[in-house]
């Protein structure tokens, strides 16, 4: 992460525990601007984590109402987001286990959302869009067949860009687990990746 | 002198040298390493593709604002407050726990002292003292001294 980035994710920080301690205390509408601030991340985690999108907005919405009432309890000492990501991956864990799958089923890499993904600086060739696009359904089905633990904690760092210590505290184990559990879902996917595309992760085309 | 290349770097130093979370001195250790060792280098570029990929998965997005529907449910839903219980509150406590002692006083008396609620033997002699089928082991368990039938006097 960049400097700059680290600079703005700190204020962030800061307006967010500024946020919950008024939320805290009963302001509800410190409350919904924190809702607004966050609920696409939670949304996104959610829903990558149930592949279900009714049940990640009914879960979103669960997740903050969860939040609202045990805010009573936060102290600022924990940061406002990891305690919030805690509260809305322990309800994704529950709502996996009622349903008795570990597993989601993988998204159809031909779906038209496939194609939603942002160009980057320079447009892209058709190729290159192509084996973009093959990837991005790679990882998808990767996603899909990791074990739960594996598939949370490669989104934490993926996706939400958290550090160790950060994934440490949501999902409430040491740092070292952390970086071996990593470690352990990032080759994981990696070998998802060979024995689905039968390539070599190395063998992208640039 | 061992060749630093002898030993791969394992799987958890390159994910964390990747993700710039190793302590200066492993970090130095893996990149000297990393200098020349093909091997752990590639694996290396496998992490870090794998990891431009999520950059690339499609942004989904909520498509609608909940903070109106969450603030609206917790102005109906007041937060449930944790309150210590007041003298009020521990009086039913106080009540109970009251009468499971003089219960267990009022048990343990009945028992000891009085001996009013034990059942006495003659109640019990309403039952023929033998066994059904006559099956005594010897007439001495079945008859009181003195009152054994004459046939069994033999």
């Amino acid at each position: 992460m960049a400097h700059d980035d680290k600079g703005t994710s700190r204020r962030m920080d800061d307006a967010d525990e500024v946020l919950a301690l008024r939320a805290r205390a009963g302001d509800r509408q410190a409350f919904t601007r924190l809702v607004r601030r966050h609920q696409e991340r939670v949304f996104r985690f959610v829903l990558r984590m149930l592949d279900s999108r009714d049940e990640a907005m009914d879960l979103t919405q669960d997740a903050f109402l969860r939040a609202w009432n045990a805010l009573p309890g936060w102290r600022p000492e924990a940061r406002f987001a990891t305690w919030l990501f805690q509260i809305a991956r322990n309800a994704a864990l529950d709502l996996l286990r009622r349903r008795q799958r570990v597993e989601f089923v993988p998204l159809d890499p031909d779906a038209p959302g496939e194609t939603m993904f942002e160009p980057h600086d320079t447009a892209p060739s058709p190729e290159q869009r192509l084996a973009d696009r093959q990837r991005i359904g790679l990882l998808e089905r990767a996603l899909g067949a990791l074990p739960a633990g594996q598939r949370e904690i490669l989104l934490l760092r993926e996706l939400e860009d958290m550090s160790y210590a950060e994934i440490a505290a949501t999902l409430g184990i040491q740092e070292g687990t952390v970086k071996s559990r990593l470690a352990r879902a990032r080759a994981a996917a990696l070998a998802h990746y060979r024995h689905h595309a039968g390539e070599s992760p190395d063998d992208r085309s640039a | 002198m061992t060749d630093p290349h002898e030993t791969h770097v394992t799987d958890d130093d390159l994910s964390a040298y990747l993700d710039a979370e190793l302590a200066s001195t492993e970090r130095r250790r893996v990149a000297d390493h990393l200098a020349g060792c093909p091997r752990c280098t590639a694996r290396l570029a496998d992490f870090a593709a794998l990891s431009a990929d999520f950059d690339r998965l499609p942004q989904d997005s909520l498509g609608c604002d909940l903070a109106g529907v969450i603030a609206g449910r917790i102005a109906a839903a007041p937060r449930p407050r944790p309150r210590a219980p007041g003298w009020r509150g521990l009086l039913p406590l106080g009540f109970g726990a009251a009468a499971s002692v003089a219960l267990g006083i009022a048990m343990g008396a009945a028992l000891v002292g009085g001996g009013a609620a034990l059942p006495r033997p003659a109640v019990l002699s309403v039952f023929d003292p033998i066994p059904p089928g006559s099956l005594c082991p010897g007439p001495e368990s079945c008859y009181a001294r003195g009152t054994l039938p004459m046939g069994a006097m033999r």
